[in-house]
């Protein structure tokens, strides 16, 4: 099974705990932390339960509810802010008709928000997936959605 | 040892001598220099919450907080200056932010306080439903302390919903400050992991992984969290709005042989509520659910037996306590030794055990002395007691290298032995696990041998080397493992053996203690024994058992001779003319009779019906004293009168003598008799080390009728299983029913 070899690549140390949980997420088809991913990681660790559980939701970058293929996590920082990706996360609401940590349902993308991601100069930016865009506009932002249906 | 060398240093212009390793927070309470503080306590890993505790520090840049900063040699701090003081006035009022404030700043604050006491008060008086009313809340001192009364910020309530589905405590985590100290003392202390932080931010809370409740996620109920709390947000579900208590009695817990100091809160003529002693060398305030939470509701049980009562029959009639003397008195006058029967239970002070043996000895003239203990073991009774006299001090533990865990666990029962186990895990020593279901000593293990009962007298025999290794085809998936420890337990040299009471449920078990017996001689190894019977050694050493004289037992200058003891002519089916039944209520086990004498404090739930009740006092209520599993003699001290007409076992069995033949006993008080055992044991009660117990050798044969393995719950006080009347306990029974099945320590 794919989880243990994931395990097996890490010493059994707590300092490992937050490599252990992404590779974990990563490996997962709904980019999720199941909570059977949760007990073997604190099994292996040989801590509580209570603990992972703990750390996993301290950390935004973890999901503890299956997610969409694609994560758009767009940037609420005051750069951004101020350069109107208010109105951007409007747009994305709108046109995807999901609110904030919602799923589409057909399960294509998941929205998110994001600190800053230190591109100001091009503000406004969201990352897709691993890819970070900026100088956002609505018509950019359709151009990426389709692009990313696209390549289903 | 070298003294380690003193370091100076100045608080607020005083100079003063502290030792090192301290923090600056510490150094400063060992001088009664009062800086706030509400995350951080003692016997608690530092943590640096909540901010209070800044100080200022030359040299040091900013504020540093004085409970993670260890002091220096020549260190300047200065703990009380203005700008110190608006400091600390922000953080808690960033802090009360989050916190329902109106019980801190209420203008009717005062008068309110006038009012406790009643349930009602609180949402009557100031619509107020926060507050447990138990005056233990820190944050209000802190408040007062640090003067604060009114708040700038606008609250900020979190609207959690108020957790109330779990035994005992109820949690609102609307007035939780998130200090950390119950994940702390459930982390670092108890060594269980239940809780954690949840979340971050404003939706933080604390408490189990995703929405289990405490009781799935494994919460052992040891009551460590509500007592460290220092907000309202964890209360105890009996002793909320009771108020606040007028004394407090520090006593010995009688529900098993570890015997914890508990230190019970008294209000008058009750006890609301038990805390534990952190300061106790036996048991560090590992107090379990029992000792922290079983006692009040059963000593104040509302079935408790008022008065004596005579069966008529119409049922019961009450009757005053010189009518009953009179009566037990006239039935039992000239009874025949053989045909009369005295049963007394094992949870009863050495006090009670030692005036019920002299009643049948010496009144009656009969060494017809039993015990239920006698129904769960059968003619395993002899071998295990012997088991018993021969365990050793608990604290063998802590040094220990192996442990090997039989049929023993420690969730909800002998606490400090757990935790001990799993300090000595955690240090290093290798812990070996056998049982038949989980155990929460596994995760720590080396090993966890988890396989049926009927396996385990092979499964010891082979680790501890007592049998040759012909057993091992039994084990074929476990052969390496079995290897291996047995290699380990060769070279280790301070080995300990925990016989839990699931031993008592294996079919072998006769064979097993044999086989335990044999390696505490040649192995090397210590024996604990975690049993239900709490004051069984008590009850060898007053004698209060067939055939065993007051005293025998204790071996004062350490000869090893051994007592004989002899349970073969001991017929527990033969009928009787009376039986006497003293803290034992399983009656419909007991032989036939003429005439039944039940003295307890709740009514029996058996079928049968005594002729005669007589309400007896429970341990808050009696002084005297019993003997640990380890040797000790603990003081069992009275915190509140006896409910209604009830009396002290001693007592009546004192009064009903004195009836029968005068002058042989003449107790007035408990005092008299503790001068009478000390005859036999010298110094008692007052001996400060370990008594030491002969080797017992029993003769035993399998009685007649041999007894049945009695199923019932796993904790009982005199006979009377706790579920029955703590609400509680009933959800951790169904609990461990859950987990095991029949299995863990099935008597």
């Amino acid at each position: 099974m794919y989880k243990e070899t994931i395990l097996k690549k890490f010493e059994p140390r707590l300092d490992n705990i937050l490599y252990i949980l992404h590779e974990l997420q990563d490996n997962n088809e709904q980019h999720y932390v199941s909570k059977e991913d949760l007990k073997l990681c604190a099994d292996y660790l040989s801590v509580p339960y209570s603990f992972v559980h703990g750390v996993a939701t301290f950390y935004t970058m973890f999901s503890l509810t299956p997610r969409g293929r694609n994560i758009i996590r767009l940037c609420d920082s005051p750069p951004c802010h101020l350069m109107g990706s208010g109105s951007l996360l409007d747009y994305l609401k709108n046109k995807l008709k999901i609110d904030v940590g919602e799923t589409t349902k057909d399960g294509v993308f998941t929205l998110e928000l994001t600190s800053c991601l230190g591109v100001c100069g091009v503000a406004p930016a969201l990352m897709m997936n691993n890819a970070t865009i900026g100088k956002l506009t609505p018509e950019k932002v359709d151009a990426i959605l389709e692009e990313r249906r696209k390549s289903l | 040892m070298t003294k380690e060398k003193k370091l100076s240093i100045t608080i607020d212009n005083r100079t003063v001598e502290v030792r090192p390793h301290l923090t600056i927070l510490e150094a400063a309470r060992t001088h009664n220099i009062y800086i706030p503080s509400l995350c951080a306590m003692e016997h608690l890993p530092s943590y640096g919450a909540c901010r209070l505790c800044v100080v200022e520090v030359d040299g040091l840049r900013g504020f540093p907080t004085s409970c993670t900063t260890p002091v220096e040699d020549g260190m300047v701090i200065r703990t009380d200056t203005g700008e110190i003081r608006t400091l600390r006035q922000e953080v808690l009022k960033l802090l009360l932010s989050e916190h329902p404030a109106s019980c801190l700043f209420c203008t009717e604050q005062d008068e309110c306080k006038d009012y406790q006491g009643t349930i009602r008060k609180a949402g009557v008086i100031t619509g107020c439903r926060y507050c447990p009313n138990d005056t233990r809340c820190e944050l209000q001192q802190v408040t007062e302390r640090i003067g604060l009364t009114e708040t700038s910020y606008p609250v900020y309530y979190r609207n959690f919903p108020v957790e109330k589905n779990d035994p005992f405590y109820d949690r609102d985590y609307n007035l939780c400050i998130l200090c950390g100290r119950c994940v702390r003392v459930c982390n670092s202390v108890r060594l269980n992991g239940t809780l954690s932080f949840k979340q971050r931010g404003k939706i933080t809370t604390v408490g189990p992984a995703f929405d289990r409740t405490h009781l799935e996620a494994g919460c052992e109920f040891c009551g460590a969290c509500v007592t460290v709390c220092p907000t309202g947000a964890l209360s105890t579900k009996t002793s909320k709005w009771y108020g606040k208590p007028d004394k407090e009695v520090a006593t010995t817990c009688v529900y098993c042989p570890v015997g914890c100091t508990l230190k019970l809160q008294v209000r008058k003529s009750e006890v609301l509520d038990v805390l534990p002693d952190y300061n106790s060398a036996l048991d560090h305030g590992f107090i379990c659910v029992k000792g922290r939470f079983a006692v009040p509701e059963y000593v104040h049980s509302s079935f408790r037996i008022p008065v004596p009562q005579r069966i008529t029959p119409l049922g019961y009639n009450d009757i005053s306590w010189d009518e009953a003397i009179a009566e037990a008195a006239e039935r039992l006058a000239g009874v025949k030794p053989d045909s009369f029967l005295m049963m007394v239970s094992p949870q009863l002070t050495n006090e009670d055990l030692f005036v019920a043996q002299q009643f049948a000895r010496q009144i009656i003239g009969s060494d017809q002395i039993g015990s239920p203990l006698l129904y769960d073991l059968g003619a395993d009774t002899g071998p295990f007691v012997n088991l018993v006299s021969q365990s050793s001090a608990f604290d063998v533990i802590d040094d220990a290298e192996a442990v090997l865990a039989i049929g023993f666990d420690s969730t909800y029962d002998y606490a400090p032995i757990g935790i001990g186990t799993k300090k000595a895990a955690q240090r290093g020593a290798v812990l070996v696990t056998i049982n038949s279901c989980d155990t929460n000593l596994d995760m720590l293990s080396e090993m966890a041998f988890t396989c049926g009962t009927e396996k385990w007298s092979a499964l010891v025999g082979l680790l501890t080397g007592a049998s040759a290794q012909g057993a091992a085809p039994l084990f074929p998936t476990w052969k390496k493992d079995i290897a291996g420890i047995q290699g380990i337990f060769k070279k280790s040299t301070r080995k300990v053996i925990i016989a839990g009471p699931g031993l008592l449920a294996a079919p072998q078990r006769t064979e097993i203690i044999e086989k335990l017996l044999k390696v505490k001689e040649k192995g090397g190894w210590d024996i604990i024994v975690a049993h239900p019977y709490s004051n069984l050694k008590g009850m060898l050493a007053m004698g209060a058992f067939h055939g065993i004289k007051t005293g025998a037992i204790i071996n004062e200058n350490g000869q090893a001779e051994g007592v004989k003891g002899d349970l073969s002519k001991f017929d527990l089916t033969k009928g009787c003319t009376v039986i006497y039944a003293v803290g034992v209520s399983d009656l419909d086990s007991l032989p036939d009779c003429d005439y039944l004498i039940y003295q307890n404090a709740l009514p029996s739930e058996s079928q049968r019906r005594p002729d005669l009740l007589l309400p007896a006092a429970l341990f808050t209520e009696s002084s005297g004293t019993v003997i640990n599993g380890e040797g000790r003699i603990l003081p069992v001290n009275k915190a509140v009168e006896p409910y209604r007409s009830a009396k002290p076992d001693w007592w009546i069995l004192n009064a009903i003598g004195e009836r029968i033949k005068k002058g042989v006993m003449k107790y007035a008080q408990v005092q008299s008799v503790q001068k009478e055992i000390a005859k036999t044991i010298k110094g008692f009660p007052g001996v400060k080390k370990r008594l030491e117990f002969s080797r017992i050798d029993v003769k035993m044969k399998t009685p007649k009728g041999a007894p049945k393995m009695r199923k019932q719950g796993q904790f009982n006080y005199r006979g009377i299983p706790l579920e029955a009347v703590v609400k509680g306990m009933k959800a951790i029974e169904e609990r461990i029913e859950l987990i095991s099945g029949s299995n863990r320590g099935a008597i």
